[in-house]
This record gives C-alpha cells, sequence and structure tokens, in this order.
C-alpha cells in the first residue's frame, strides 16, 4: 500500500503507538472500598489503590464516597495529612490506602492522582496485572486476523495465479508467526505472575503451540520442496489453506468446551470476545483494548507491507540473475 | 464402474500383492503395545492414559501407512499413468476410500490388540460413543493424510516430512478422540457426555474432507 511508504504516516504510527503504550501503564488502576478490605482481610495485600470523591473533611479523617455508592472514612496520619488538605469536597481522589480494622476505617498512605480523567478497573485477581489485557489480548486477536488474511492471500493465489498473491500470503503468515510468539511471550510473563509458573499447559496455552507449530511446518515445507517457484507457491498455498482450517478450533472451540485457567473456559462467557457480542469490562479498559487491537493490526499491516516488498525484490534479484 | 472405483480397485490390489501398508502398520502397533507393556508391569493404566496410548499409536501408525499412497505412485513412476487415465475428482475419491479403509482396519487392528494385552484396564463402556468418535477420527486423518501426502509425495525429504506437517494441522482432532475415547472408557451413557467432542469431530471432518476435496485438483493438475 501507498500510505505505508509515506514518512508522515509512519512517524504519527509510532507517536500514537508510543503513547498508547505510555498510556497503557501510566493510568492508574483503582478499586473500591470494598476492594481494599477483601485484599487486605483475604491477605493478599495491605495497601490497594482506591478511587473515591471526597465529601467532607473533619478533623482526624476525611469521608469518602466511592463509585458502588460505598462510604469510607480515611484516616490522616501525620505522614500523609498535608496531601489532601488542598482537595475540595467533590474532588475524585485515586489514593493507596490500607484497611484498618480497629479503627473501622483505612488509612491513607499515598495519594495519587486528583481529579484522574481516566482510571482502569481492578479486576478481581488481578490488579495491575489486568494491564496486559491492552498487549497480550490484541496480540492473539491480530495474529488470528494474520493468519485469516494469509488465508485469503492463498486462495486469491490459486485463483488468479498471480505471485505477488503468494507473497502476501508469506508475509501475512509470517507476520501471524510474530504475534502468535508474542502473544506466547506476554502470556507467559502474565501466567508467571497470576498462575505462579511461565507455563502451565493450559488448553489454551497448549493450542497456542500447536498454532506456532503448523506455521513452522509452512515455512519448513516451502524451504524443503525443490520445484519451480510456480510450484512451492501452489503447494504452500494449498497447506497454508489446510492448516487453516484447524486454527478456528484451536483458539475459538477446543479452549471454550474444556476447563481452563483463562477466562471463557468450561462454558462461562469471555469478557472480551464472546457469542453474544458484548463487552464484560469497564469502558476505560474497552476502549483502551480496541485502540491497542487496532494499533497493533496497523502495525501488522505495515509489517506485511514491509515484508512483501522485500520479498519482490528478492525474487527480482533471483530473475535477473 | 465408476473411475474412483478402479482406482480404489488397483490400490487394494496392489495392497494385497505387497502387503507392504497393513503388515507396516501392524509391526507399529505391535512394538508400540510391545514397549507400552514393557515399560508398564503389573501397572493399572488410567483411562485417560490408555487413550492417549490408542491414539498415538493410531496417528503414527495412519502416518506410516497413509503416507504410501501417492509417494509410491511417484517412487514406482505411476503417477504420470494414473494422471493419464483418471481426473483428479476420482484418484481423490478413490485413494480418499482407499484411506480410510486402511484406517479403519488399523483402528480395528488396535483395539483388538489393546482389548487382548489390556485386558485389565481396557474396559469399553459405551461401544456406540467408542464406535462413533473411531469412525470420525479415521475420516478426519484419511482426508488430511491423503491430501498431505499428495502434496509431499514432490518435495525431497518425503518420509519424515507428513507426520510434521499433519500433527499440528490433526491436532484439534486428536485432541477431542482422546478425550472421547477417555469419556467412552470411563462412563456408560458417553454420547450425552461427549457431546462436544463428537460436534467438534464431526465439523471438523466436514471441513476438511470439503477443503481437501476443492484443493486436490490444484496439486494433482500439473
Amino acid at each position: 500500500m501507498r500510505l505505508f511508504r509515506s514518512n508522515i504516516f509512519l512517524w504519527c504510527l509510532g507517536i500514537v503507538l508510543a503513547v498508547q503504550v505510555y498510556l497503557s501503564f501510566e493510568i492508574p488502576v483503582a478499586g473500591s472500598f470494598g476492594d481494599a478490605a477483601m485484599l487486605s482481610m483475604s491477605g493478599v495485600q495491605d495497601v490497594t489503590p482506591v478511587k473515591a470523591t471526597l465529601v467532607s473533611v473533619d478533623s482526624g479523617f476525611a469521608r469518602f464516597s466511592d463509585l458502588y455508592g460505598d462510604s469510607g472514612r480515611v484516616y490522616v496520619t501525620d505522614r500523609s495529612y498535608g496531601t489532601y488538605k488542598s482537595s475540595r469536597p467533590g474532588d475524585v481522589l485515586v489514593m493507596s490506602v490500607a484497611y484498618d480494622r480497629s479503627a473501622k476505617g483505612f488509612d491513607l498512605v499515598e495519594i495519587i492522582r486528583e481529579n484522574p480523567a481516566i482510571t482502569f478497573p481492578m479486576i478481581q485477581g488481578l490488579g495491575e496485572l489486568g494491564r496486559n489485557m491492552l498487549f497480550h489480548v490484541p496480540m492473539s486477536m491480530v495474529a488470528f486476523l494474520a493468519f485469516l488474511l494469509g488465508t485469503i492471500y492463498s486462495v486469491l493465489y490459486l485463483v488468479k495465479k498471480n505471485h505477488d498473491y503468494d507473497r502476501r500470503a508469506r508475509a501475512s503468515s509470517a507476520g501471524g508467526f510474530l504475534f502468535t510468539a508474542l502473544a506466547t511471550v506476554t502470556g507467559s510473563i502474565w501466567a508467571r505472575f497470576s498462575w505462579g509458573t511461565f507455563w502451565n499447559w493450559d488448553p489454551r496455552e497448549t493450542s497456542i503451540f500447536i498454532l506456532l507449530l503448523i506455521y513452522a511446518a509452512y515455512f519448513m515445507l516451502r524451504s524443503l520442496l525443490e520445484e519451480s517457484e510456480d510450484k512451492k507457491a501452489r503447494i504452500a498455498a494449498v497447506y497454508n489453506i489446510i492448516a487453516f482450517v484447524s486454527v478456528p478450533f484451536l483458539m475459538f472451540v477446543v479452549p471454550r468446551i474444556t476447563n481452563s485457567l483463562h477466562p471463557g473456559g468450561g462454558g462461562t462467557e469471555a469478557p472480551l470476545l464472546n457469542l453474544s457480542g458484548k463487552t464484560h469490562t469497564a469502558p476505560s479498559l474497552g476502549i483502551m483494548f480496541e485502540i491497542s487491537t487496532l494499533l497493533f493490526f496497523i502495525v501488522f499491516l505495515w509489517m506485511k507491507d514491509l515484508v512483501t516488498r522485500i520479498l519482490r525484490i528478492h525474487d527480482k534479484r533471483a530473475e535477473a540473475l | 464402474m465408476s473411475s474412483w472405483q478402479a482406482v480404489l480397485r488397483k490400490d487394494l490390489r496392489v495392497e494385497f500383492r505387497t502387503r507392504y501398508g497393513v503388515s507396516a502398520v501392524i509391526m507399529f502397533l505391535l512394538t508400540t503395545v510391545a514397549v507400552i507393556l514393557y515399560s508398564t508391569p503389573g501397572e493399572r493404566l488410567q483411562p485417560s492414559i490408555l487413550s492417549a496410548l490408542l491414539w498415538i499409536s493410531l496417528f503414527f501408525g495412519a502416518m506410516t501407512g497413509l503416507s504410501r499412497s501417492f509417494v509410491s505412485e511417484e517412487e514406482r513412476g505411476t503417477s504420470l499413468m494414473l494422471r493419464l487415465y483418471a481426473n483428479g475428482e476420482s484418484v481423490f475419491i478413490g485413494k480418499f476410500v482407499y484411506n480410510l479403509l486402511l484406517m479403519i482396519s488399523l483402528a480395528i487392528s488396535a483395539l483388538i490388540f489393546f482389548e487382548f494385552f489390556f485386558t485389565k484396564d481396557f474396559h469399553v463402556r459405551d461401544w456406540s460413543a467408542f464406535v462413533l468418535q473411531l469412525v470420525l477420527g479415521a475420516i478426519g486423518i484419511a482426508a488430511v493424510s491423503t491430501i498431505l501426502s499428495a502434496l509431499i509425495s514432490r518435495a525431497s525429504q518425503k518420509g519424515a516430512l507428513l507426520p510434521i506437517l499433519a500433527l499440528p494441522v490433526l491436532m484439534p482432532l486428536v485432541i477431542a478422540t482422546t478425550d472421547a475415547t477417555r469419556i467412552a472408557l470411563e462412563v456408560p451413557n458417553a454420547v450425552a457426555n461427549a457431546q462436544g467432542d463428537l460436534l467438534i469431530l464431526f465439523s471438523f471432518d466436514v471441513a476438511m474432507v470439503l477443503v481437501s476435496y476443492v484443493l486436490f485438483d490444484v496439486i494433482w493438475r500439473d
């Protein structure tokens, strides 16, 4: 595509992507007073970020009301006293608090942000790890779209016999392979901190491993064929189409019907991609997720275009020699 | 006699003369069962392990036997003749049916071996579900190995390539059949319990047979 050759477009893409990645880490994750009390009492963590509206300041403590309307008394310690004296009632604060069982309230540890434009929800059992939803899930979605695109190009090659479609199919599958690998790495890191080990042979982990094997076999088949370019391209296109038949089974069907550590396993509804077509997450995270998916997809398209052009030059040089 | 039946008859006749495919597959099965028996003397094998062992031996047995269908044509130099006499459609159907018959005979012999050698542990509780998933699995494996065997008959490393290409593609099928076999070994009314697996198998088979039927002509036509 012509668009990918314009420097202005690439600069814009780079800057937007950098801003998106920065915001994915920068936007504070904040829960409710209920989360803070529950996490403290179950012994998971003592200090929890909470988003709440300041109602009134009394002597020694302040009254807050969180998004569920639960009100909490936040006690001011010497260390943090000065920090919210400037806040007026009605201001929204993101602050880390510690549950104080004896005083039936919360001790203020630190004020993180005053009147934040956007916060991420505290997802039960994930906390700060929920940010990975903006990397891991979009990457695996882009991987699926890349394989789909590669298969469409393979079909187009078989129909139109134009070698450019073969190059595009190769480039798309290579991009899909890269994004599958990235999803595996980000997921593996996530698994380390959520489930304890880097790899658990969860149904989804098994299926993404098989997915990597399929496309490794695709590239291997291509290198082992000792045929003319025409036949090579035809055989590789046929394998690409056959391989894609099992991709939806691996990515959507098998992990859904077996019990899985991932959400959406064993007949439960997945939060982001499900049959009812609803996104079960807070709008802030949902919007950031959609932007992330779109940006990664554009990055994939740019990579695909780049690889196609490299292959084109490569083939032209081979012809000239 | 339609031409696909002629292709099937030719393949069956070649097979009865040499008995290469069947004997290779049976030797493979015997070796596998012997290794399992040797390494687990006197141990009780759980249904989950038995179903995995059954499908490992079926899958690799199929890869040894079924990879021959086009490679042998290429080796004997008969593929050109076949191309002259029959169109792609009838070659595909003939070879597919031949592979399916080979796969079903492989499944029956594996079943006999497992019943005979694992007498204590291998009890099928629900024969209808067991046979159903076995047939559905055989159809899927036969379809994929027919088209992939035609594909690799052109490559340089023919023997090793089929399992590498076929295993990842067939993995959803193998996962589903292994699970369905385990359920058929564990509970009496397995059809209802293994409904999800059977649905996966059925849809995978339909998709694979259709796709390989359509694509075969592309490889066959030179």
